[in-house]
């Protein structure tokens, strides 16, 4: 009698040890992109590494960042966190996020894209993914302006004449997209420009800005001379416009490949890299950016993080995940070796183009001084100084910017 | 007794001003006092009043300073205004009152962050707007790219979104006004106008004052549409005070000083309040 | 008889003005690939976590809107007829609430709710806005405006303080609490950055974030998601506002008091 009293007791406790408690730790993970596309790489990996349970939260593209400055402002930090190729500088230049150079010595010559990450030759992150930008143009337009479809430009003067001509179509036609009033974009449109005429914004030391060399204030005056015939407007109306057929020739990113199929599935259009000056000049540069992976140096889980990122960057994942959202590809050397990218004739430019890409001086202070650049753009495309003039200016402001503390 | 009833009747706000309000309020402001990079607090240095005097000099600022007081100035007497005329006019039996009534609400209802994209695609360059005027005959431009009409721009969606939420609460103090006095006024045969004037507006000063007031208050703090819309350009046009304090705090890290713009602008924003109930003698009890 | 009819011609121009661009936006939010049709709505109703979303912002709304209706209102009735000690200070830091810039404190906001264990939950969506500085201004106004005398003759007539507040002046303040009740609903439900900031759990996610999260890509928008998504979020507001806005109309009229 009294054993079936106290029988409950004794079988309480090994009831209650039975009880299945996730005992898998846990990995707080930040990103982006939305959850049914990560998902999948996430079930891969809690199969292949059981003692990881990972919680993934999404961030909205337009104010997750701002979630990300709080969390690292209290402490309450992910594990791992996605940040953008120009917001990394910051944080890995703060010393705020764990250093890797030791554990990626052997898969560094892999992967492009580790300057967002890396400062004074240590590195602080991960590439995940890649973004860079290329020249769309209309084959439909090219051929009503008795251009051939199957050149696009490759140099300055081609790119002038082409947009002249698909200009004199009519009054609702746009030889070129130009980008206007957005801070934060108008950069990514000029560099690429300056770079393909082997301009840089500072000098290899990083110690002076160079910003107004004769090669810089050419690319600038380049892209005043094709206003004319463009149209001015913010990206996503001038990634409207070109869906719509009426601009001839946009350098723009691979979300237009994700978009273009929903929104204007009959439109007949290429990709090609961004033209050069010169036939026996300058590169082929565009704007490289894309997506980095860091773990915050007060991370909790920092062990299960960078077994989390070696996952997510192998070539295979970071390629479904690129397949997935088409707007970016995999930040790895051997992407373009994959059929899906090889023969993708628009996936294929991307790719090429993201070989040739310069990304920006990952300087701490690089968004102050993309700012200044941004402010001298702004005053040349709406004619208030000269490029020459515009150029000079910034540059004596980047200056002072560099001497400060 | 007497004290610790109204101690009651106050404790809700009480509570909520020690919990959720002072930390914060005392924490940004000690954050104007310091170099504060949010990615690393532990970099932490005493800046003093570095932050206010920096506030003073900075060009940037100046401009955002400019660009408020003229959205403020533009935006406030413009909706108020509108907003009284529609509430008398719906106060009496129209045909379609209620239709009205809501149809002017809707604005409200969605969210600034939706309006604010509704009408960038509106002031487009191919947008409805310039299709609607080139059917009058007007060629129309990318409104919002040109940095005189951005910030007018603006203030126009702000003023048609606004109106309908002030007109609600015109209604409302519509409602604390006697009928008798109308009548009384009738039969001395004064015009519906001079009734406007004698006992309308006199009896609406308290709720007006409300109205004035909060609708100043968020003036000055616009910031949704910009960051939408603009991002505070084309060449700084678009800029306001809140949106330079959230750029500096969030894409430039200097919280620090985003705190004490913050602090410099509740003073701006205080001091105007001030003034409009002082002077609009908004403040008292009708009759008073 | 034409003055009449011009004031309503006026009334009706400006009620299409108004509503023109929401008109179009339902036009949008019934657009997919070409076509016109629902699809866009049941595309997002299917979208697995969206009947949370809008559960989430319902349960905290409602929350909200009790609050103020019933705390805040308390607040504003002491500030506007009762005297004591600081009520002008007291008062002053009701405005002043609203005049600070939310940028400045979201992020102290965080590390408090941090602290406080109280991120992801409801508590920290709801709390902090239960007693908001708007609602305690209005009521406290809209006081003003009325004559105490009906709240003079219950007291006289021997009822406590909470008997005059529950029975005398809530049911005057009806057409302020009606304007009190929309803005708290108005203003929760289409909160974004705070709740985007304080909870992280899909299952706790609000409606506005929610739909940010499905509609807006990094460079690209959704429109027609994003417009079926505002339309079906703005419907409980509508209805919210029907609801209550008969309560502003038809509020008490002042014929009780005589002479």
């Amino acid at each position: 009698m009294i054993l079936r009293k106290y029988a409950f007791f004794l079988i309480l406790p090994i009831l209650l040890s039975c009880t299945p408690r996730d005992k898998r730790q846990k990995i707080v993970f930040w990103q982006f992109w939305e959850l049914p596309v990560i998902q999948p790489q996430i079930e891969a990996f809690e199969k292949t590494h059981p003692q990881y349970k990972v919680e993934v939260e999404q961030l909205t593209w337009q104010n997750g960042f701002d979630k990300i400055v709080a969390a690292f402002a209290s402490g309450q930090v992910p594990d791992l966190c996605e940040l953008g190729s120009t917001w990394a500088p910051q944080f890995a230049s703060e010393g705020v996020l764990l250093e890797v150079t030791d554990g990626v010595r052997t898969m560094k010559d892999t992967y492009l894209m580790w300057e967002p990450v890396t400062v004074g030759g240590k590195i602080y992150g991960f590439p995940w993914v890649v973004g860079t930008r290329a020249l769309f143009y209309n084959k439909s337009l090219f051929a009503k302006a008795g251009l051939d479809s199957t050149k696009p430009p490759e140099t300055w003067l081609e790119l002038f004449n082409d947009a002249k001509k698909i200009k004199a179509l009519g009054k609702d036609f746009y030889g070129y997209g130009e980008n206007a009033g957005e801070r934060h974009i108008l950069y990514k449109k000029f560099l690429p420009f300056a770079w393909s005429n082997l301009g840089s914004v500072l000098s290899p030391d990083g110690k002076k800005a160079v910003l107004n060399s004769p090669e810089n204030k050419e690319a600038l005056e380049f892209l005043v001379s094709l206003l004319p015939y463009a149209m001015i407007e913010r990206q996503d109306a001038l990634d409207q416009g070109f869906k719509q057929g009426k601009i001839g020739l946009l350098v723009s990113g691979a979300w237009l490949l994700r978009t273009i199929p929903q929104d204007a599935p009959d439109l007949r259009y290429g990709v090609a890299l961004i033209p050069k000056p010169d036939k026996e000049r300058g590169i082929h540069a565009s704007f490289l950016g894309g997506e980095m992976l860091v773990v915050p140096l007060k991370a909790k889980n920092s062990v299960g993080a960078i077994n989390l990122v070696q996952f997510l960057i192998q070539d295979n994942n970071a390629g479904a995940l690129a397949k997935a959202v088409k707007t970016v590809q995999p930040a790895t050397r051997e992407a373009p070796q994959d059929p899906y990218f090889s023969q993708d004739p628009y996936q294929k430019v991307f790719l090429e183009q993201a070989r040739t890409a310069v990304h920006p001086p990952p300087h701490p202070k690089w968004v102050v001084m993309q700012e200044v650049l941004n402010d001298a753009l702004e005053q040349a495309f709406y004619k208030k100084k000269t490029p020459g003039q515009a150029l000079d200016e910034a540059n004596a402001r980047i200056d002072s910017l560099l001497v400060a503390p | 007794m007497r004290v610790r009833q109204t101690f009651l009747f106050l404790s809700p706000w009480l509570l909520t001003l020690a919990a959720f309000y002072l930390f914060p309020v005392i924490y940004s402001f000690v954050l104007s006092l310091l170099n504060f990079n949010p990615l690393n607090p532990s970099a932490t240095t005493w800046a003093g009043l570095a932050n206010y005097t920096r506030a003073f000099t900075d060009p940037l600022l100046r401009r955002a300073a400019f660009n408020t007081l003229y959205f403020v100035a533009g935006t406030v007497p413009v909706t108020t205004i509108l907003a009284l005329v529609l509430a008398i006019l719906l106060n009496r039996s129209l045909p379609g009152q209620t239709f009205f009534r809501a149809g002017f609400f809707v604005p409200t209802l969605v969210s600034m962050v939706v309006l604010s994209l509704v009408f960038k695609q509106l002031y487009a360059q191919d947008g409805i707007l310039n299709q609607a005027l080139s059917l009058l005959g007007i060629q129309g431009k990318a409104w919002l790219l040109d940095e005189r009409t951005a910030l007018p721009g603006i203030m126009l969606m702000d003023v048609w979104s606004a109106i309908g939420y002030y007109m609600l609460l015109f209604l409302a103090g519509l409602q604390a006004i006697p009928r008798e006095l109308y009548e009384a006024a009738s039969m001395d045969g004064s015009s519906k106008l001079s009734q406007v004037f004698q006992i309308t507006l006199p009896h609406l000063r308290p709720v007006a004052l409300v109205v004035i007031v909060v609708n100043t208050i968020r003036s000055f703090q616009v910031f949704i549409e910009v960051f939408v819309m603009t991002r505070g350009g084309p060449l700084n046009s678009t800029l306001t005070v809140v949106y330079d304090l959230y750029e500096r705090a969030f894409y430039r890290f200097e919280m620090g000083y985003a705190s004490a713009i913050a602090y410099l602008l509740f003073a701006v924003i205080f001091l105007v309040s001030l003034a409009q109930a002082r002077f609009l003698r908004l403040g008292q009890p009708v009759g008073g | 008889m034409m003055k009449r009819f011009l004031l309503w011609a006026v009334v009706f121009l400006a009620f299409l003005f108004s509503s023109f661009p929401l008109f179009w936006m339902l036009f949008l939010s019934l657009k997919t690939q070409g076509r016109f049709g629902l699809q866009n709505y049941f595309d997002l109703m299917a979208s697995g976590p969206f009947a949370r979303y809008v559960l989430n912002s319902l349960v905290v709304a409602l929350f909200v809107v009790l609050g103020n209706v019933t705390l805040a209102a308390m607040t504003g009735y002491a500030f506007a007829r009762k005297s004591f000690r600081g009520r002008e200070v007291l008062f002053a830091t009701v405005l002043g609430t609203l005049m600070i810039p939310k940028q400045a404190t979201m992020i102290p906001v965080f590390i408090l709710m941090t602290r406080l264990h109280l991120l992801d939950t409801y508590a920290a969506l709801i709390l902090p806005f239960l007693v908001d500085g708007f609602s305690i201004l209005l009521i406290r106004q809209y006081l003003l405006s009325l004559p105490p005398d009906l709240e003079e003759a219950a007291r006289l007539d021997g009822a406590s303080e909470l008997r005059v507040f529950w029975q005398v002046v809530m049911p005057l303040a009806k057409p302020a609490l009606a304007v009190v009740a929309i803005n708290a609903f108005l203003v929760n439900w289409n909160s974004f950055i705070y709740p985007l900031i304080l909870t992280s759990r899909q299952a706790m996610r609000t409606l506005p974030v929610g739909l940010a999260l499905y509609a807006q890509g990094e460079h690209s928008l959704d429109w027609g998601h994003l417009m079926s998504g505002s339309a079906l979020s703005a419907l409980p507001i509508f209805v919210v506002f029907l609801l209550f806005s008969r309560q502003i109309i038809s509020g008490l009229t002042q014929g009780a008091v005589k002479g």
